[in-house]
């Protein structure tokens, strides 16, 4: 077998890794859509080559060597999926199919251009972080949807499984990454009514359990279709309003005791393509990290 | 005094770059002591206050945004706070910030039952349009304001009047209403506090604890895991972990009651009006011009301080250390001549030669605080910030490093402005490679000997080196020794602001009198031995012990060109670094224009530019070495730091001189 096929199964193993480890060899055929005997013929292979480690009823994950070249396949993979929809206008669906295919042909000199040619994003369009060139993949913090409670108001940030039919659902509700929805109720088999914006949506079960989202608190009146973008997005001399904070709680206490709580004030100041932003808040000027900034949604102010 | 013990206890809280110092100073004048927070390498202040029979003990504690444990800060201000109970507080305000300022005060007044504020940069807040009302304020917050501006000496009488007036009538003790009072928060507060008592939470008060829990406070979460029996716990973690928001709902709720007292109280510039700061920023913090800004201002500050400095260093060394040096040996021969060394060669040649440098020192931290109270050095980490974070590190430590290019010392206690451990440690272990000016004036000497008119070339080439030594170092620790995780730059830039002389004087002379205190001590002793060691058993320093180790060090002088009386003087820096040229004078010829020629005759080209290599890399000064030792808290790191450099510089110093003769340049 190639190493194409190697790379698809790493990739694999990577992304169920993020819900449980070990990964059970039934759900990665599940997701690779093969058959049982054919995963634990691979896994026997990939353990030889010391990408990963495997214990026949536990289950396998990645060594350190596996998790390395399972990142940069997820980099390649969720680049190009951002170059796809908004370079080349595709669809979610068929840009993550073409990614699938286009992440095992590309050499790093390729994958340097489209990381400057796409800048500021951080997520690739189904809202899961881009690791950067060192392998580091940014923490989110995020929960099912179906993980939250009637009355909760929650911002949606990444589509966990990228399925074509999972995809192409949650794009015709014309929910996407940023958009804020609050819980109406909870129905049978795990559905759920939203509120989105002026909308009313149901959710089936199982696509409520693909949306991952992490809770939103702001001001009712902001609560609107309108979209969320990560406060590095700004450009010098725009305003914008606090919305949520993205991310693990890490730096969640400092963010907040500076004055970037929901419903604040903010202007962008400085904001050139690397280094550091310089933002107006609570009356004076805060330098913020890239890192830091990527986290911070806010909400434009039209003019 | 004993007395003083008893007396009562204020602390002064705020946010960093509120002033908090200058007032601290005002109240203090000079009877101030600082120090550590117990184990902690955070700077402590405490200073007693006499006024009108009053005595009264201060405590400054450390800047923080909230008390939140986000940073050691933080956890210090509240800790003291809630176990030590000061008998009252004053918390120093921004009046240019007052948003924020208030944040901080919503949360002291859960802790800190006696409140007073003292407003303070209230021109600051004019410059920019603002004005704040300190009476709709203190009628706000039932809390008596008292305006200042602190760096002009204003209102300080009223601040010490308002102090003294909280302790001859004791105001009935504040009832605290929480700032959650009336909200849905309300009642996930009182569910966990009912979940606790006041055991588990002690000394800390349970509703307090109940809120910092809800904040996702990390100490508290583990303090209380570790009190509260497991089945509670669990009760009280899955509570929690339906609440992640919570935190965001509380400092909501903070802002809405500051900005509730805010709409009485403070009047603001109409919006869309750009302030001063900010016009100026757009210049000093763009990528290229704020760069183009640095450098000049950088370029500016040396040549006043060298221009200034380095003529009253000379008139000292040669007026006063040399002429008391001969007058020991020319006209104290009553002495033992062992004790007329020890007074010529070891105090005043090397103790005296250090202090001769004292001078161009304080203009330096004169320089650096002036650009610091004007709010410029918050720039220059913006600035350099995209340029440290290939190395590893952010912006901030470039301030650090920076001060080290006065001396070594303050660079490493000055890697106490980063908050994250890991890029503290990298910048203390990069620092000693920043060119001190005892090390310039090294290199600035055996340049000028060696090269004549090409002095300037290779003096810059080699602080060019061990610049770009120190970038290599930085990025190859970071990557391979610290594991190249790199903390989040986040920082507020202060308004700029009119320097005040007062504050720039003293910071100056605490960070000169912190240098002297250790030129006094640990230089004295190093000193000491180091000349003791060059004197005995023989008498002589070419027959002592420092002279065999010298020979005995020879092979490895070889490789690059060097002599035992080179690597003695190299050994010598260890004391202080201006030693080198000392030893040498000592080794080879006693003036100076026999010490030149005696350069020449002694190394090559090639060698000498190996000697400067050796030097400028070599291991730092004692003192230095000292003060990696207390601020990494570890003999290990100490000892890396040793080591590393030691290898660094005997190494390159030995491929250049190979190099050189390989190609046969200046053998």
């Amino acid at each position: 077998m190639g190493s194409e096929r190697v790379e698809e199964y790493l990739e694999a193993i990577f992304k169920r890794q993020a819900k449980e480890t070990p990964v059970s060899t039934s759900a990665l055929a599940e997701d690779l859509k093969v058959s049982l005997p054919a995963v634990t013929d691979m896994m026997k292979r990939l353990q030889d080559s010391g990408f990963i480690e495997y214990e026949p009823n536990k289950g396998v994950s990645l060594t350190g060597e596996g998790r390395q070249k399972a990142v940069s396949i997820v980099r390649r993979h969720r680049l190009w999926e951002r170059f796809l929809t908004d370079i080349l206008g595709l669809k979610w669906d068929k840009a993550h199919e073409e990614a699938c295919r286009l992440e095992h042909a590309t050499s790093p000199e390729t994958e340097d251009r489209l990381a400057s040619l796409i800048g500021d994003a951080d997520t690739c369009p189904h809202g899961h972080p881009i690791p950067d060139k060192d392998g580091n993949v940014p923490e989110q913090g995020v929960r099912p949807l179906s993980d939250f409670k009637s009355r909760q108001k929650v911002c949606i940030s990444a589509i966990a499984r990228e399925d074509a039919v999972v995809l192409r659902k949650v794009e015709k509700l014309g929910l996407k990454p940023g958009s804020v929805v609050s819980i109406d109720s909870k129905g049978s088999g795990g559905s759920m009514k939203l509120k989105f914006g002026d909308r009313k949506l149901v959710v089936e079960g199982d696509i409520a359990e693909d949306l991952l989202a992490t809770p939103f608190v702001g001001e009712e009146r902001e609560v609107s279709a309108e979209e969320a973008v990560p406060i590095s997005a700004l450009r010098a001399g725009e305003s914008a309003v606090v919305k949520s904070y993205a991310g693990g709680r890490g730096m969640l206490g400092r963010c907040l005791s500076m004055g970037f709580t929901p419903g604040s004030q903010v202007r962008m100041i400085e904001n050139y393509r690397r280094g550091p932003i310089l933002v107006s808040v609570c009356g004076s000027e805060v330098a913020l990290g890239r890192e830091i900034a990527g986290r911070i949604m806010v909400s434009r102010k039209r003019p | 005094m004993a007395s003083d013990d008893d007396a009562p206890v204020v602390a002064l809280a705020g946010l960093p770059n509120v002033g908090k110092s200058t007032v601290f100073n005002l109240l203090t004048g000079l009877s101030q002591h600082v120090g550590n927070w117990p184990g902690k390498t955070i700077e402590q202040k405490t200073g007693v206050l006499h006024d009108n029979g009053l005595t009264i003990q201060l405590v400054d504690l450390p800047g923080t945004y909230s008390l939140t444990a986000n940073s050691v800060e933080e956890q210090i201000a509240r800790d003291y706070l809630v176990k030590e109970k000061p008998d009252l507080v004053v918390a120093v305000l921004n009046a240019a910030s007052m948003e924020r300022s208030l944040y901080l005060v919503a949360e002291l007044i859960e802790l800190a039952p006696r409140l007073v504020i003292a407003l303070n940069m209230t021109d600051v807040a004019r410059q920019e349009g603002t004005k704040v009302d300190a009476k709709a304020l203190e009628a706000a917050l039932n809390i008596t304001v008292v305006p200042m501006v602190a760096s002009r000496n204003q209102g300080v009488k009223d601040l010490v009047k308002v102090i003294g007036q909280e302790y001859s009538q004791p105001t009935v003790a504040r009832v605290v209403r929480h700032i959650e009072s009336g909200s849905e928060t309300e009642a996930d507060i009182s569910h966990i506090a009912r979940l606790l008592t006041d055991e588990d939470t002690a000394p800390y008060p349970r509703h307090w604890a109940a809120t910092k829990l809800l904040e996702g406070d990390e100490q508290i979460n583990r303090l209380l895991r570790e009190r509260v029996s497991e089945a509670r716990w669990s009760e009280i973690d899955s509570f929690l972990k339906d609440r992640e928001s919570a935190a965001i709902v509380i400092a909501g709720l903070r802002f809405d009651w500051v900005r509730k007292i805010l709409l009485t109280a403070q009047e603001k510039p109409p919006i869309g009006q750009v302030s001063i700061t900010e016009r100026l920023d757009r210049a000093a913090t763009h990528p290229l011009f704020g760069l183009i800004i640095l450098l000049m201002v950088m370029g500016l500050a040396f040549a006043v301080v060298y221009g200034i400095g380095v003529p009253v260093q000379q008139f000292l060394q040669v007026s006063v250390v040399e002429r008391m040096q001969a007058l020991v040996f020319g006209e104290m021969t009553f002495l033992p001549g062992w004790l007329q060394g020890l007074l010529g060669d070891g105090i005043l040649g090397g103790v005296g030669m250090v202090l001769t440098f004292v001078p161009i020192l304080f203009l330096f931290f004169v320089a650096w605080g002036f650009l610091e109270d004007v709010g410029y050095t918050a720039r220059v980490a913006f600035v350099t910030d995209r340029y440290m974070h290939a190395i590893g590190l952010h912006g901030k430590s470039s301030l650090p490093l920076m001060l080290g290019f006065g001396c070594n010392v303050p660079a490493v206690m000055g890697t106490r402005i980063i908050e994250s451990r890991r890029a503290r440690l990298l910048t203390v272990l990069v620092a000693p490679l920043i060119p001190c000016t005892g090390r310039m004036a090294v290199i600035a000497v055996i340049a000028a000997a060696l090269f004549g008119g090409r002095a300037i070339l290779v003096t810059v080439g080699v602080i060019a080196l061990s610049l770009v030594v120190l970038a290599l170092l930085g990025f190859f620790l970071n990557r391979f020794v610290l594991g190249g995780k790199r903390a989040a730059l986040m920082m507020e830039l202060p308004l700029y602001h009119s320097p005040s002389p007062r504050t720039i004087g003293l910071g100056a002379w605490q960070r000169t009198a912190a240098f002297i205190k250790r030129a006094g001590t640990v230089i004295l002793i190093v000193s000491i031995v180091v000349w003791a060691l060059s004197y005995f058993p023989g008498g002589s320093i070419e027959e002592s012990y420092l002279a065999d180790i010298g020979r005995w060090l020879e092979p490895v002088g070889k490789l690059m060109g060097l002599n035992w009386q080179a690597m003695v003087a190299l050994l010598t820096s260890f004391v202080a670094k201006e030693n080198t040229i000392a030893t040498l004078g000592v080794l080879l010829g006693q003036n100076e224009a026999g010490l030149n020629e005696a350069l020449r005759a002694m190394l090559t080209p090639a060698a000498g530019i190996a000697f400067l290599v050796a030097q400028v890399l070599f291991v730092p000064c004692a003192a230095t070495v000292a003060c990696i030792r207390q601020e990494t808290g570890s003999w290990r790191w100490m000892a890396f730091s040793l080591g590393l450099q030691l290898v660094l510089s005997l190494g390159l110093a030995i491929v250049v001189f190979q190099v050189a003769k390989l190609v046969g340049v200046g053998v």
